[in-house]
């Protein structure tokens, strides 16, 4: 057998830097505590600028200030990893994500299909490239072998054990996947390569490191099966298409959404699942300094389905009602729910009335007809301002009302002058003076005022002015 | 036309995070509505209390002293101070409720309400989002303990319904009985802090302004409000009654009583009978031959102005402390204004003799002066805590507390709450964190918020700026100060209230040292010095190798060897005068005599730096300049300094002497000094001290310059009675390097850390002054360094420093110890043997054997660390061990330069060649110098040198230089890098670990450094060597 390793020494920068439009824009990711931000990564041209991994911030700005900064998420990353699995999967049913940043596949089985080892090499690196991940690949007759020896070399293939024998002499101790203790024992005795240990008797060193430590030079020499858990493709269906531009229009997003339902239909038919429910999330461009949160499409169906265009027209109808607030950059597709496919059937004796569904339903009947903004709850927001007290909100999380003050149920969008005579003032003046911190910042005293008809309003004046504006109704 | 009001809710901005003014703004204020009295009542606290007495007697309107409480499920309430028991009776209630949780919170329980509350009136704040038998069961429980003294406050602030409010409030005070008050709940002088009050919520409850909702409050009126408006919210009869409180609310603090403790003076003895007979005993001791003349004649005077200053049992209690320490031999040295007395060096407090320094008591404390005597004492650092628990021990927790520090808020500090409150994410905080400079409270200018990438003008920024402009200078939280003791004869409670400190075992009293200044209170500094711990191990092993006692008293004074080292600049790890800029004066100001060396202790100082002074007084000294007066008259202040103002005491008496000042507006003066960064308030004296000076004929010049000065003194005042003191440490620990050089190093590295050298450039400090240094030996070393004696050499080379296994990273003195022990017993026979017998875990083995340190049991590192891995820590139950003996293998050995590594990895520090002389030929194949070479450099060459960087310091005072400090195998480089190629370069002097400097050599007047023009970093010649910076401090 033989085992190939690509590691992926810069797998959480390529995956941000796939995103950017200029690679030579020096680029840090940054990880770390609010109190002490480290760089994470560095791209080359930061690393030019002086930049270091795991400088702090504050350091890295006292040398300039000239370069972007995005937070390391590692979520992130272990999607990058998760992608790419899926891509090896198609050159070897053996691929194991054992390691970070690591595929490990056994690639001479699928020399049939790829080539010989050369040929299969270039096919994984040219594909790698066109990825845009940054990659060294090693390949050795066992994958712990392989993986370590990816530490000191790219493009190295040892096909048998003799020579495999040759190259892990000449290893550094240190970089063979010991613990670091171990490593630094072995360092400490002058013992820098991995040719100096195996000249060692073997007793002497079982005598002085734990078993695992010889469990370990055994299974790097090929004496000792590895075990690997294989890569299993996933249960839920998560795809991203990265757009060559930044869209505006539905138009444009219609392809790209086809064929993501497309492989959709295609992955639950595989499984023969169907989807109740996904999400299309909108990735816009990042304006300057900031991220614009996605814009998050749900489609949900009543049953379990699986037909490609019916999912689409219902992604479709979806789509278009939504307002695109600012130029899309990506498309993502994910299908989280997806629960066994039943054919519909009829009940024989179905004695549901027709119109009767239930609140759910009708909330999101009313929400695609009409359009979300259409539909709104109301929500309680703490803040003494009455247009910042109460918003519209997520039907679904029900808030309590938790300041204990009367407010007018029906708050008029802009308040509105009023000049009805004959008002009863019943209480106030409320004096509101807050909200400085955001440029809306209001000094008013409100009263409860009665009209002749007896409706009860709730109307303000500002401090300084005399004009009473009418800003609610109360029930 | 009102009646008046009094208001008797108000907090200031000692109840931290809430009150959103400072006393004295709220005073003002008050004073201009015309208010009649004012209530100070922050919550559970009398911490802000002698601030507000201050701006009340200023403003000439009466304090109310009070404060609000919340009782653990139960009412909130004001408490307000009728009389001195009442007084009492808060201060009890309050030390109970903080002592009882940890810092900055409290517990006040139903049962704390028990003990007497005669004195005190409360104001019931009902909570009308309680139900009806809740408020009453709490109306009820308060006038079950309140009884007549309670009253019902009523507070509106334009809520929803105030008419409906007010009925509801009316309507309990009436069935329950209890009269109503009106009162503001006032959190802000005037409405205009509204921004800074929510802002100061939001960081309370850890949360943004916009996110911090309705724990904000709805508007602004809890401040405090004209009588005009007052009269339209509240009917006159609530408002008349809050005269009729404050009227019999007339506790001042003037009435509180100090006592010294009783207990230090025999019963058959007055304070002043004992203090003269310790005296008398203290002199005998000192000058057993008899006192001579000056001495006694110094005694009687002194103790005269002790007993008319009735200060006699502040003496005492210091003599106490310090001969406890004297018992525990924990070297001590008291300095301060009082401690140069000939009466303090009797007593033992002082280790200088005032008659052989030039220093005259009358100029530190006088009958006239109303200022408290000041004595700070200094003790060893490590054995502080010992001398701190003496204290809580000899006069209970009752009557003795550390002093409080009111922390405020710098401009980082502040700028970062603000920020972070406003929604700021952490990158612009810290960037606009670092636009303020460390600990300076004036705000950035707007160029420099620019070149960090903020625009100044923004509404955001313009919000942050100026709420952190108000915010600076607010008292954020209260701390322990460092030392400061405050001891009773009574329990402090009664004077002020206690709380718990953030260190266990702590307890501090609520008042800071100004506070205590002005109620009369007096407090004994006990502070930690690292040089002591040094001086008495020093003293300590001579007295072991050589056989004889010292102490600082009998360390042969002006002694010329010594003067001569000094002046050559070789100072390195002696105390105070070791620092870079120390060191490069020294060669000028060639120190000959004790007072040289006071002078020089205080002249390397913001003060003399910003006035000017430094130079003309070397000129001076160097005989380049004539000695003049500013006048006749003056020629008494300043003759000791050759005409040069120098010292804060010298300002005070140029005040007394050129601008009439009284020896009282002299010490306001002094006063103002420390505190106009906090507070301003020097304005009044330029004014007064520069037009009586020109009346007098004084040149603007020399007016400008004594005010410079007397600026710089504020932020780092450094008055001569304290540099007298530190003098004394600095000639002892320079006597000592002279003449006992290895015992001294030796303890400095016993004592670290300390001081501004490190271990190893003490000891390559030592080596260049020919002391052998021995390497670390399981066989020999202790856990300390200690002294070998060396055959044939001089007397001062005769002692070689063996390194103490504390010098090895990583290892436990608990070991070493058990190392000592096992040693004692028998020598080691093999690794094995001490592995086992001293009982070494892997983490112990390990680094003895990296280090080095088992070289004499089984040879070199590689080995060590082979052999020790082999070792079984069980012995086996039958003979020889499981594995019996094993084949000898073949390990490499160590190279010079992994030697080297290993050596700074886990020593810090080698004894092998240093990395520059292995690098040397390389350097010099570049005709690079070497330190040595500079010695026969001439002025003005232009060359480069590299060596490793041992410092970088950007000195406040040195606008925007950076001195950075090149080591190579000789000795120092100093290089001085101006701040546009700090600025140009900045990468490489910020990142380099070796530099190469090419610059400009100057060399005058035996100081030599390099005036940097190119950096470059040559690191990587290093690869695997660590050797730490000491960066920016």
């Amino acid at each position: 057998m033989l085992w190939a390793c690509v590691l992926l020494p810069q797998l959480a920068l390529d995956g941000v830097m796939r995103r950017r439009e200029n690679p030579e824009e020096p680029l840090a990711l940054i990880s770390g505590t609010a109190q002490r931000r480290v760089l994470q990564t560095v791209n080359p041209a930061a690393r030019a600028m002086g930049l270091r991994a795991g400088q702090s911030l504050t350091a890295a700005h006292a040398m300039t200030r000239e370069f972007a900064t995005v937070e390391y998420d590692p979520d992130e990353t272990e999607r990058w990893h998760r992608l790419l699995a899926a891509w090896a999967y198609r050159f070897s049913s053996h691929v194991s994500l054992k390691y970070p940043r690591v595929l490990l596949m056994e690639v001479e089985s699928s020399f049939g299909l790829f080539g010989p080892w050369p040929v299969f090499e270039a096919l994984l690196r040219q594909e790698l490239t066109e990825l845009g991940f940054t990659h060294r690949i090693v390949a050795a007759p066992n994958p712990l072998a392989a993986r370590m020896l990816a530490n000191a070399h790219d493009g190295l293939a040892v096909c048998d054990g003799d020579s495999l024998h040759e190259v892990l002499a000449e290893m550094p101790v240190n970089r063979i996947g010991l613990p670091t203790e171990v490593a630094t024992s072995l360092a400490r005795m002058g013992l820098h390569r991995v040719r100096q240990v195996q000249a060692l008797p073997r007793d002497t060193l079982a005598r002085r490191f734990p078993a695992a430590v010889l469990q370990h030079l055994d299974t790097l020499f090929g004496r000792r099966p590895m075990g690997l858990e294989c890569y299993v493709p996933p249960d839920r269906f998560d795809t991203r298409i990265e757009l060559n531009f930044d869209v505006e229009s539905h138009q444009a997003l219609l392809f790209p959404l086809k064929r993501m339902i497309a492989d959709l239909a295609v992955f639950l038919a595989g499984r023969d699942s169907g989807v109740q429910r996904f999400v299309i999330h909108l990735e816009h461009v990042p304006s300057v300094g900031s991220v614009a949160p996605d814009t998050q499409i749900p489609v949900g169906l009543l049953s379990a389905e699986r037909e490609a265009n019916m999912l689409f027209e219902l992604a479709r109808g979806r789509l278009e009602q939504v307002e695109v607030p600012s130029p899309v950059r990506a498309l993502r597709l994910q299908a989280k729910d997806l629960p066994a496919f039943v054919p519909t059937h009829r009940e024989l004796f179905d004695d549901r009335p027709q119109q009767t569904m239930p609140w759910e339903q009708l909330r999101e009947r009313l929400r695609a007809r009409l359009g979300d903004e259409a539909v709104a709850g109301l929500g309680f927001n703490a803040d003494h301002r009455p247009e910042h007290a109460s918003l519209p909100a997520s039907p679904s999380k029900p808030l309590a009302l938790t300041h204990k003050v009367p407010r007018p149920g029906w708050l008029l969008p802009e308040p509105e002058l009023l000049t009805e005579p004959g008002l009863r003032v019943l209480a106030g003046p409320e004096r509101i003076e807050s909200g400085w911190w955001d440029g809306g910042d209001v000094r008013r005293d409100y009263y409860l005022v009665e009209t002749r008809n007896g409706q009860r309003g709730w109307a303000y004046r500002s401090v300084g002015d005399s004009s009473l504006l009418l800003h609610g109704w109360f029930a | 036309m009102s009646a008046g009001y009094a208001e008797l809710h108000c907090l200031s901005n000692f109840s931290f995070q809430r009150g959103a003014s400072s006393a004295k703004e709220l005073f003002e204020r008050a004073k201009l509505h015309g208010y009649q009295a004012l209530a100070i009542t922050d919550e559970c606290t009398l911490a802000g209390i002698v601030r507000a007495w201050q701006a009340a007697k200023e403003c000439e309107l009466p304090l109310i002293i009070g404060s609000e409480i919340t009782v653990e499920n139960g009412p909130k309430i004001v408490l307000l101070v009728e009389n001195l028991a009442g007084y009492q009776a808060l201060c009890r209630l309050i030390t109970q409720g903080r002592r009882r949780s940890k810092k900055g919170e409290y517990r006040l329980l139903h049962e704390d309400f028990q003990q007497p509350v005669a004195g005190l009136l409360a104001l019931w704040l009902p909570d009308l989002d309680q139900d009806i038998p809740t408020r009453r069961e709490q109306g009820n429980w308060l006038r079950g303990i309140f009884q007549q003294n309670l009253w019902l406050s009523v507070e509106l602030h334009c809520g929803p319904d105030d008419r409906k409010r007010l009925n509801t409030l009316l309507g309990m005070a009436r069935a329950m009985a209890i009269p109503a008050v009106a009162s503001g709940d006032v959190h802000m002088h005037a409405r205009g802090r509204r921004a800074l009050q929510d802002t100061m919520s939001a960081v309370r409850h850890h949360t943004t302004v916009a996110e911090a909702g309705h724990r904000l409050f709805a508007n602004g009126e809890r401040h405090l409000r004209p009588l005009s408006v007052l009269s339209e919210v509240y009917p006159a009869s609530l408002l008349i009654e809050t005269l009729n409180i404050a009227r019999r609310c007339t506790f001042d603090l003037s009435e509180l009583r100090y006592e010294y403790p009783h207990e230090l003076v025999p019963p058959d003895q007055s304070p002043s009978s004992w203090l003269r007979h310790l005296t008398e005993q203290g002199a005998s001791c000192r000058w057993p031959h008899g006192v001579p003349e000056v001495a006694r004649s110094n005694i009687e005077k002194e103790l005269k102005v002790i007993a008319a200053k009735r200060y006699e049992s502040y003496f005492l209690t210091v003599h106490d402390i310090v001969s406890f320490a004297r018992e525990q031999h924990i070297l001590c040295q008291g300095r301060g204004s009082a401690a140069n007395s000939t009466v303090c060096f009797a007593l033992g407090i002082t280790e200088l003799d005032p008659s052989k320094s030039n220093l005259l008591f009358e100029r530190f404390i006088s009958e006239e002066r109303d200022e408290p005597p000041d004595i700070d004492v200094d003790f060893e650092h490590e054995r502080r805590e010992e001398v701190l628990q003496y204290v809580f021990r000899r006069y209970g927790r009752g009557r003795a507390a550390l002093t409080a520090v009111a922390s405020t808020y710098h401009g980082a500090g502040a700028v970062r709450d603000v920020a972070r409150v406003l929604g700021l994410p952490p990158d612009q905080i810290n960037a606009l964190a670092d636009c303020f400079s460390r600990w300076s409270d004036s705000m950035p200018p707007a160029e420099r918020l620019r070149e960090c990438g903020f625009e100044p003008d923004s509404p955001i920024l313009r919000r942050v700026l100026t709420l952190t402009g108000e915010l600076i200078g607010f008292p954020r939280h209260l701390s322990q100060h460092p030392g400061g003791f405050v001891i009773s004869e009574h329990p402090l409670e009664t004077l002020v209230p206690v709380e718990n400190a953030a260190m266990a075992d702590r307890t501090i009293i609520q008042w800071d040292k100004d506070d205590l200044d002005l109620v009369g209170l007096l407090k004994v500094d006990i502070l930690a010095l690292g040089m002591l711990s040094a001086l008495r191990r020093t003293f300590d092993l001579v007295r072991g190798y050589r056989g004889y006692d010292l102490t600082l008293a009998t360390i042969p004074a002006e002694d010329k060897p010594t003067y001569d080292m000094i002046s050559r600049a070789d100072t390195i790890g002696v105390f105070q005068i070791e620092s870079r800029a120390q060191m490069s004066m020294l060669p000028r100001l060639k120190p000959s005599t004790f007072y040289d060396l006071v002078i020089e202790v205080a002249i390397v100082r913001p003060g003399p730096i910003q006035g000017g002074m430094v130079h003309p007084y070397l000129r001076r000294k160097n005989g380049e300049e004539a000695v003049t007066y500013p006048s006749e008259e003056l020629k008494v202040v300043f003759e000791r300094t050759l005409g040069v103002p120098l010292f804060q005491e010298q300002v005070m008496q140029l005040a007394i002497v050129a601008a009439d000042y009284s020896p009282g507006e002299a010490d306001q003066l002094r006063r103002s000094m420390a505190a106009w960064k906090r507070h301003g308030g020097l304005e009044p004296h330029r004014i007064r001290l520069s037009e009586r000076m020109k009346e007098k004929g004084y040149p603007d010049e020399f007016i400008q310059r004594i005010f410079e000065q007397i600026k710089g003194f504020g932020s780092y005042g450094f008055p001569e009675s304290h540099a007298a003191s530190f003098a004394l440490l600095t000639y002892a620990s320079c006597w000592l390097k002279c003449h006992e050089p290895a015992a001294f190093t030796c303890a400095l590295i016993n004592s670290w850390p300390m001081g501004f050298y490190s271990p190893d450039q003490l000891l390559q400090d030592a080596r260049r002054h020919q002391i052998d240094v021995h390497p670390v030996d399981v066989r020999y070393s202790d856990w300390d360094c200690s002294l070998e004696p060396v055959a044939g050499r001089e007397y001062n080379q005769n002692l070689a420093i063996r390194m103490g296994l504390r010098m090895i990273r990583g290892f436990r003195e608990e070991d070493a110890r058990r190392i000592e022990q096992a040693r004692g017993i028998r020598d080691f026979k093999d690794v094995a043997d001490l592995c086992i017998r001293a009982e070494l875990d892997n983490r112990a083995r390990a680094a003895l054997a990296d280090s080095g340190a088992l070289r004499g049991l089984v040879g070199h590192r590689h080995r060590a660390r082979w052999e020790i891995a082999g070792v079984e820590m069980q012995r086996p139950l039958f003979g020889d061990d499981c594995f019996g003996e094993e084949a000898q293998v073949a390990l490499p050995l160590p190279s010079v330069a992994q030697d080297l590594a290993a050596d700074y990895d886990t020593l810090g520090t080698t004894l092998g060649p240093h990395p520059l002389a292995l690098l040397r030929h390389k350097l010099a194949a570049k005709r690079f110098r070497s330190s040595k070479d500079l010695l026969d450099e001439e002025h003005g060459r232009s060359f480069s040198v590299a060596g490793l960087v041992v410092g970088r310091q950007r000195p406040g005072t040195a606008s925007g230089v950076t001195f950075v400090t090149l080591e190579d195998e000789h000795g120092m480089i100093n290089v001085v890098v101006w701040r546009d190629l700090a600025e140009r370069q900045r990468k490489v002097l910020v990142g380099s670990q070796l530099m190469q400097v090419f610059g400009k050599f100057e060399f005058q007047k035996g100081v030599r450094h390099i005036i940097a023009q190119r950096l470059f970093d040559l690191t990587p010649m290093l690869t695997g060597l660590d050797v730490r910076s000491r960066d920016f401090k």
